[in-house]
């Protein structure tokens, strides 16, 4: 009996070891995709902002909303994936209707080290009407970088201004898009990870 | 800084000499000093094909990133919605970016596969859609749609100005061991 519990106990405790492979915070997948199932051919925005210790989505949302003043909540719906799921964006906010700053959020459940994450997609998109109308287009370069870099530097300067901390890792996702006016975009590989609170706003 | 964006074939031609001139030859940066780095920066391509993709695009970025970039193939954008071009080839000076980033970084996903390609260390991303190697004082990186176009686009890598022939041995890096380290920009 005292044998059988033991293999039970030892069986438990590997268990519980490998439980962490399904709770650890997936970043395999550093771009969006047009659509589920993801691929290297419908990828379309690079993801450049990590919200951590309280990022549920909700809160992300909330946060930058009343951070940033993006209020708006248009635009196209996007895939991410982790843990080799692939699902739609939870929310997204931008700064308007036309020319505008515009992220893209989806949640993840709890990692051990970061906490509640959500991964964001942000950019600066023009929104292109001559000489050929097309929509939004995420700028494709500038001195403050590309529209996608602009983006999450605006996210990080509004957020540690009101307090969040935050830091950058370099993921290397610099792939180049088309957009619809004809230029291309990449990021220049850097993400910042950016702390949010347990209150919302 | 404005990148030059073509994507007509002459105008491609000349961009891609302007191009290599500027950062094979010597360059002002930051303030009119000259950079030791981008005078030693020669260009990498695959030609004007590779794969069965056209040369489409020739890009240069120098603000918060700092490469040139030659786009291969194409694809359709859409409103709200960015298209990923079938193949890419990007050349950063090593010392902006290099397989040293990578060390000590939580993967939080898999991890990169070390490899030699043309006798220089390189790391394979992404399932092989992304590859990063060394040589000389730069680093190239392959984007492309699957592993095996991946790996064929860094076979038929080139250099601009002919030093460098698709399949012959890449020059060593110049950081020492070949990973990690930092060169000066």
């Amino acid at each position: 009996m005292l044998r059988f519990a033991l293999v039970v106990l030892v069986a438990s405790a590997g268990a519980l070891a490998g439980t962490p492979a399904l709770a650890h915070f997936d970043a395999a997948d550093r771009y969006t995709h047009k659509a589920c199932p993801a691929s290297a051919t419908n990828r379309i925005d690079p993801i450049n902002v990590v919200f951590t210790t309280w990022g549920t989505w909700a809160r992300a949302g909330s946060q930058v909303e009343s951070h940033t003043g993006w209020t708006a909540a248009s635009g196209s719906v996007q895939s991410f994936t982790d843990h080799g799921g692939c699902g739609a964006i939870h929310t997204q906010r931008a700064s308007g209707h036309g020319s505008r700053f515009h992220v893209r959020l989806r949640g993840q459940h709890a990692d051990a080290a970061l906490g509640w994450t959500a991964m964001a997609a942000a950019h600066h998109e023009d929104l292109v009407l001559f000489s050929v109308p097309c929509g939004h287009a995420v700028d494709a370069n500038g001195p403050g970088g590309s529209g996608f870099d602009q983006a999450r530097d605006e996210l990080v300067r509004q957020l540690t201004s009101a307090g969040h901390s935050s830091y950058r890792v370099w993921w290397g996702n610099t792939q180049s898009f088309k957009q619809c006016d004809g230029d291309y975009a990449a990021s220049d590989g850097w993400a910042a990870f950016i702390q949010l609170h347990q209150v919302s706003h | 800084m404005v990148a030059p964006l073509v994507t007509r074939p002459w105008v491609m031609a000349v961009v891609m000499l302007a191009l290599g001139l500027a950062l094979v030859g010597s360059v002002s940066a930051g303030g009119g000093q000259p950079s030791a780095a981008l005078q030693s920066f020669p260009l990498y391509n695959a030609g004007e094909r590779v794969d069965g993709l056209p040369l489409v695009a020739v890009l240069r970025r120098e603000d918060t990133a700092d490469f040139a970039s030659f786009v291969y193939g194409d694809c359709v954008a859409g409103d709200d919605a960015g298209c990923a071009p079938p193949a890419e080839i990007q050349i950063w000076p090593a010392c902006g970016r290099n397989l040293g980033l990578y060390d000590g970084v939580q993967p939080a996903g898999a991890p990169a596969e070390q490899i030699m390609v043309r006798g220089v260390p390189a790391l394979l991303f992404d399932d092989g859609t992304r590859l990063e190697l060394e040589t000389g004082r730069l680093t190239a990186v392959v984007f492309a749609d699957t592993r095996a176009r991946t790996l064929r686009i860094a076979a038929a890598l080139r250099a601009v100005d002919g030093t460098v022939s698709p399949g012959r041995p890449l020059p060593q890096p110049t950081r020492g061991e070949g990973r990690g380290g930092a060169v000066d920009c």
